[in-house]
């Protein structure tokens, strides 16, 4: 269920950024929505579901952006094994540590896809700007917070749902004068 | 009892995460092996598609109202803006109405003279490439339509870039800056040739050798030779030719011809090419 619901989400980031986030004007930058989510689903899932999500988005990732396949898979599920080690080893509960870990997060996937590219493509290699990474940085450190905090809610919200009937009829007494 | 149980359902998680672990391997295998689109992939692109065309659609109707709305504003000085504009173009549009008489005439001229252009197929751009390490479009047009990876896509203003993959309804075209795209050119003036390379911006033309004269300005086109574009169609304009005192050839960039970050609808050259083989 709810690797189901965090690959619909993640598809759903994935049309947004395709579409609506090019036509934002480009000094508000578009953000990666994708990849905050990675970072969410390693923060609060488990090694097992998370993985899967991870993989999940990245194979769909794959489809749409770059022209190597496996590429973003493989991106991905390093970044997700990374920040799982790192939150191992360090309890990095407050939300600033995470938007942190997030920003650092970035630099590792960008660096794997350029080394990647570069491996798989010596003639052409990626350019690496510094000056787009910082912005990117940025954009994410501003959406970081908003975003966690609105997906922090989701599990609770499953877990809530899960206890109920999908839907719920009130039985009513044999006395229609009892309400 | 209780601890039985507790290891059949430990016994049956390990083994549905090791079903998962092998499907998984063998579709990253059989998929990094062809690079080549798999089933899920897709059905993932026919799926997410469908979902783009919808947000694009939407963006585009709301796009309008706003638009509409903005037009509104200052619609009264607009209006006598309007009507001088009017008298002078009515005042032009009688020797423009010879002009294009002639020009009907000369152009079925030429259309005789022309052999036969090979078939187009107009594409939307329904998605693009959310990544910042390459440049990549998803187009309206498939399989189905009988697009097929390799050929190549261009607008009125210059060459867009090639179809890498497909779907039924879908293909992805690998645009013409991307540092992956190489296209075979030649400066129009003076018929110099070299290969132009993406830099996720501008075009880089590569191996025209410091000796060649080649000047800011310069328009650069298809040479055909590459198997893959005809020959003669629009690349770029030579916008900074940088003589480095060491090294055999110039460093050369190209502004291109075509607006990436504008493109809207393409025409794909229905033939195949290279890629494909």
């Amino acid at each position: 269920m709810l690797i189901s619901v965090f690959f619909a989400i993640g598809a759903l980031f994935l049309v947004l950024q395709t579409t609506l986030f090019h036509q934002l004007p480009g000094w508000i930058g578009s953000p990666d929505l994708l990849f905050l989510l990675i970072v969410f689903v390693a923060l609060h899932l488990d090694l097992f579901k998370g993985a899967v999500i991870a993989l999940l988005l990245g194979l769909i990732m794959d489809i749409f952006a770059g022209i190597f396949l496996g590429v973003y898979p493989l991106t991905y599920l390093l970044l997700f094994f990374l920040l799982k080690l790192i939150l191992r080893h360090l309890a990095l509960t407050d939300l600033i540590h995470q938007v942190v870990l997030a920003l650092a997060g970035f630099l590792f996937a960008s660096g794997v896809i350029y080394i990647t590219v570069a491996v798989l493509a010596p003639e052409s290699p990626p350019a690496w700007s510094w000056a787009t990474m910082l912005l990117q940085m940025l954009i994410l450190a501003v959406v970081c917070i908003p975003f966690f905090h609105l997906l922090q809610s989701l599990p609770a919200l499953l877990a809530e749902r899960r206890d109920k009937p999908f839907l719920s009829f009130k039985r009513r007494s044999g006395n229609r004068f009892r309400g | 009892m209780r601890k039985r149980g507790k290891r059949a359902r430990q016994a049956k998680a390990l083994l549905l995460f090791g079903l998962i672990l092998t499907l998984v391997l063998i579709l990253i295998v059989s998929t990094v092996g062809r690079q080549e689109f798999n089933a899920p992939h897709k059905l993932a692109l026919e799926v997410i598609g469908t979902a783009q065309i919808g947000v694009t659609r939407l963006s585009a109707y709301f796009g309008g109202i706003w638009q509409d709305y903005r037009a509104l504003i200052n619609v009264r000085e607009e209006n006598r803006k309007l009507r001088e504009e009017i008298r002078a173009h009515k005042a032009a549009a009688t020797q423009y109405r010879e002009a294009v008489a002639t020009n009907v005439r000369l152009g079925k001229l030429l259309e005789l003279k022309e052999t036969l252009p090979p078939p187009t197929l107009t594409a939307r751009i329904i998605g693009k490439d959310p990544s910042l390490w390459f440049k990549t479009v998803i187009i309206d047009r498939g399989s189905s339509d009988g697009v097929e990876k390799g050929m190549p896509v261009v607008t009125v203003e210059g060459i867009v870039g090639q179809v890498m993959n497909t779907s039924p309804h879908y293909a992805k075209i690998l645009l013409a800056n991307d540092p992956n795209s190489a296209v075979d050119v030649i400066v129009q003036k003076n018929r110099i040739q070299g290969i132009i390379k993406g830099d996720g911006t501008d075009f880089i033309l590569h191996y025209v050798l410091r000796n060649s004269e080649v000047s800011e300005g310069d328009l650069v086109v298809t040479s055909g030779l590459g198997g893959v574009f005809p020959k003669g169609l629009p690349v770029g304009r030579v916008a900074r030719v940088v003589h480095s005192p060491r090294g055999m050839f110039q460093a050369i960039t190209v502004e291109p011809a075509a607006d990436f970050a504008q493109l809207e609808h393409v025409l794909i050259i229905m033939k195949k090419s290279s890629l494909a083989e």
